[in-house]
């Protein structure tokens, strides 16, 4: 199956984002769409910020085929997501903010208006093993059944979508609701209004 | 389950005879209520090949454990049947406040068999005492006057579900009219309704209330969600001022506003239709169904009419559709197939299917010409009374074609004409057309959500990739939508996010939006195995021939045409269906299904 020039595109749009905004390394992190009973997912080692059409690996999405061979180590996190969830589309990335609070706090409840508009809160999880797909392939579907996206501590967010952009709006508004909660946590300061608290979003 | 009554009155209209039908919680967790028990009923019970206008039809109305509860636009209720107009499965949605009082009346739904021999309608109330009354002096009345007359009888503080005189003469295109002007249109159900000689179904106001689990934490996710709907532009702003109408200038600037009966796809002339000219013409009052916050529905003037809509699929069906661009005369026609009892969409298609005819020289008839808006009104009059050339339209734009030889002029599909989105515009919206199991609906799927609107976000509307599997888990939510049941308007700014939380707080059974999907995959898959063993199957997935071959000619949908065929392979392999459109048995397996005839 040869992936469509607008595929292409689209993975090549998102790549670039996510390298150049800091949300992942050169070849970190890995993104895939889920089209007609296949994944599209990039080639491991493959810079993301730099995709070429070949890097764009068509895989199985039931069971484990060739096309793993030059798939993204992930590829597994990836296909239990498409399996258990409503997700067409999958990225992971290594979101700096997300992943420092991660470190200290159990779930980040959004507390600027757009994260708390949109997301409410951002759902956090333990794996054995964090990097690497067999863990995260049993605990991440589990989380994203009813989140649109879950970090898993001290790793980095796996973010579903109906679309690639939908999904890089999860991984980038996740991103900015920490960075606040971050910035606001380190003045010391009390808030003077905790809406997450009031819409007790921890209920979520 | 909590949240729903676990009972449903039957009705057995040969009998003149009312039994309890209690619902087990095992059902209800698998099918929830509205669209999904409707579904779940007839295909257990309704025999293969009955005729849908003889008296075996079964006509089911169902609430969902969302419907009179706080949640925003819970007012929804589904009907479920055998159309007439498609020979397949049917479902059907409407809004307003019946379906609310029939839940606190105690009774979830009502499935109703057998025919009446002479015309009576059916009261309900809260006192377990359903009743079956004359109605041969409302008869041959239209809905305006059947309501007011109704009101008379059984007092004010009711809701009515009626025919009109359409209904009554089996025209293959009418609806049944909830209240003054909401209706469960498509299909033909008016027909089935009035193949059992029911006039009506009256509910009382009652103050029953609905069981909740957790009321605390169901106030919660409904602030939360109140929040939302006012922060969403399109539910803040756009539907409130504007309604549905909204979509005309929209539709028509992306080349998809059908013209003359899909030849075209863009009209300059489109801009005296469109909602400014509405709100600013027509438009007296904003109003809205049970509990929703967003009241998309207008009260109109039009000359000396008054009524309710038009709808935008209405506007253009009565309208851009004939092409017509007169917005009096196309008001005044919505509200005579609202007091007629016949749907805008089916009506309009079948009128537009008639000027294709006549200008192709098939037929002879100078009330069907393009453009010629003086016949429209006498044109919805004749298909009520079955009078002339009417008698022909009345049975839909399929088989309108059909009898003069020339299929290509019917725009449908499965025998249900196509809504106002001309398909070369979005191709995924034009799959959903193919594979609807209702036919040419846009409801079942709306793709253009993504296409068209960017909600989450845009899609290529002419790209192949990703469609048939983003088709397939669009009409799985909708059909779990229709179950709950929740207004597909909520839907631009709630989501099954919050629709699991809702169900769960509700229940107390710990959902979770992927077993919601899956419950709609259900459901959809047993509509599907009932087209199936009608006769509906591969080769009616289809659409009519100048979307598959001959581009649109101008407009910015100009030069394209549905690749069909590449994308049903997909969307049947995606589905979990072989390559004839078949469910498998490892699907069935899956999903749950023990259906005797799978």
């Amino acid at each position: 199956m040869s992936v469509d020039e607008s595929i292409y595109k689209i993975f090549k749009k998102i790549g670039k984002h996510l390298v150049h905004h800091g949300y992942n390394t050169s070849h970190s992190g890995n993104i895939s769409i889920r089209s007609g009973g296949k994944i599209i997912i990039k080639r491991r080692a493959a810079m993301l910020s730099d995709l070429e059409p070949e890097d764009l690996v068509v895989c199985d999405l039931k069971e484990e085929d060739s096309g793993s061979l030059l798939a993204s180590t992930e590829l597994g996190v990836h296909r239990a997501i498409y399996l258990e969830t409503d997700a067409m589309a999958v990225i992971h990335a290594h979101n700096p903010y997300c992943v420092a609070l991660s470190l200290v706090e159990n779930e980040i409840t959004c507390i600027d208006a757009e994260g708390f508009a949109l997301y409410k809160k951002i759902p956090i999880i333990d794996v054995e093993i964090p990097a690497g797909a067999y863990y995260t392939s049993i605990e991440v579907p589990k989380m994203l059944k009813n989140y649109p996206f879950v970090i898993v501590r001290g790793h980095g967010i796996f973010a579903k979508g109906m679309t690639l952009e939908d999904a890089l709006q999860y991984v980038t508004g996740a991103e900015q609701s920490a960075r606040i909660r971050y910035l606001t946590l380190i003045t010391g300061k009390s808030l003077l209004r905790d809406y997450s608290k009031e819409k007790d979003f921890s209920l979520w | 389950m909590k949240g729903m009554n676990n009972l449903l009155l039957e009705v057995n209209l040969n009998e003149k005879n009312f039994k309890d039908l209690r619902i087990s919680d095992e059902i209800l967790e698998n099918f929830i209520g509205g669209r999904g028990l409707g579904v779940k009923i007839i295909a257990e019970r309704l025999p293969t090949k009955i005729e849908p206008l003889a008296p075996e039809n079964l006509l089911i109305f169902a609430t969902g454990p969302f419907s009179g509860t706080t949640i925003p636009t819970n007012g929804r209720f589904s009907l479920v049947t055998k159309s007439p107009l498609t020979n397949g499965i049917f479902y059907s949605n409407s809004g307003g406040y019946f379906g609310v009082f029939m839940k606190k009346c105690g009774y979830d739904g009502i499935v109703i068999e057998g025919a009446l021999t002479n015309p009576g309608y059916i009261v309900l109330d809260d006192t377990g005492t359903p009743k079956i009354k004359d109605a041969s002096n409302i008869w041959t009345l239209n809905t305006e006057d059947t309501l007011k007359q109704l009101r008379l009888i059984e007092g004010q503080n009711i809701h009515v579900l009626m025919i009109g005189p359409a209904g009554e003469n089996l025209v293959k295109i009418s609806s049944i009219m909830n209240d003054s002007a909401r209706a469960f249109g498509r299909g033909g159900v008016g027909a089935v309704m009035g193949s059992k000689k029911l006039k009506a179904i009256v509910v009382k106001r009652t103050n029953g209330k609905v069981k909740v689990h957790d009321n605390e934490l169901l106030k919660k996710y409904v602030k939360v969600a109140q929040d939302k709907i006012k922060v969403v532009p399109i539910t803040r702003s756009t539907l409130p001022k504007f309604g549905t109408s909204a979509l005309v200038k929209v539709i028509n600037i992306l080349g998809m506003l059908p013209i003359n009966n899909f030849q075209k796809g863009y009209d300059e002339r489109t801009y005296q239709v469109s909602g400014e000219e509405i709100n600013a013409k027509l438009t007296q009052e904003q109003e809205g169904c049970y509990a929703c916050p967003i009241r998309c529905g207008r009260l109109t003037k039009a000359g000396n009419m008054r009524g309710k809509g038009p709808e935008y699929e209405s506007v253009w069906a009565l309208g851009p559709n004939l092409g017509i661009f007169d917005l009096i005369t196309i008001t005044q026609a919505n509200y005579l197939c609202n007091m007629y009892g016949i749907d805008t969409i089916s009506c309009g298609g079948s009128i537009a299917c008639g000027m294709e005819l006549q200008q192709k020289g098939y037929i002879k008839n100078d009330s069907l010409k393009f453009g010629k808006s003086t016949s429209l009104k006498n044109l919805v009059k004749m298909i009520t009374y079955k009078e002339g050339i009417g008698s022909e339209l009345s049975e839909g734009a399929a088989l309108l074609a059909k009898k003069h030889n020339s299929n290509e002029t019917a725009m449908h599909v499965k025998g249900l004409e196509l809504p106002a989105y001309d398909p070369r515009g979005a191709i995924g919206h034009a799959l959903g057309y193919a594979t609807s199991n209702r036919g040419g609906c846009h409801l079942t799927g709306y793709l253009a959500s993504l296409e068209i609107f960017a909600v989450p976000k845009k899609i290529d509307r002419f790209t192949i990739a990703g469609k048939p599997d983003l088709l397939a888990l669009k009409q799985n939510q909708k059909a779990i939508e229709d179950s709950l049941v929740i207004c597909t308007f909520a839907g631009w700014a709630l989501g099954l996010d919050y629709y699991a939380r809702f169900l769960k707080a509700i229940t107390g059974i710990d959902y979770d939006v992927i077993q919601l999907t899956e419950i709609g995959e259900r459901i959809y898959t047993l509509e599907r195995i009932f087209n199936l063993n009608e006769g509906l199957n591969k080769s009616t997935d289809t659409l009519p021939s100048r979307f598959l071959s001959n581009p649109l000619k101008d407009g910015a949908s100009k030069g394209h045409v549905v690749p069909l065929e590449l994308m049903l392979d997909q969307y049947y392999n995606v589905r979990g269906w072989d390559s004839n459109g078949i469910p498998t048995k490892e699907l069935l397996k899956k999903l749950k299904i023990n259906y005797e005839n799978a």
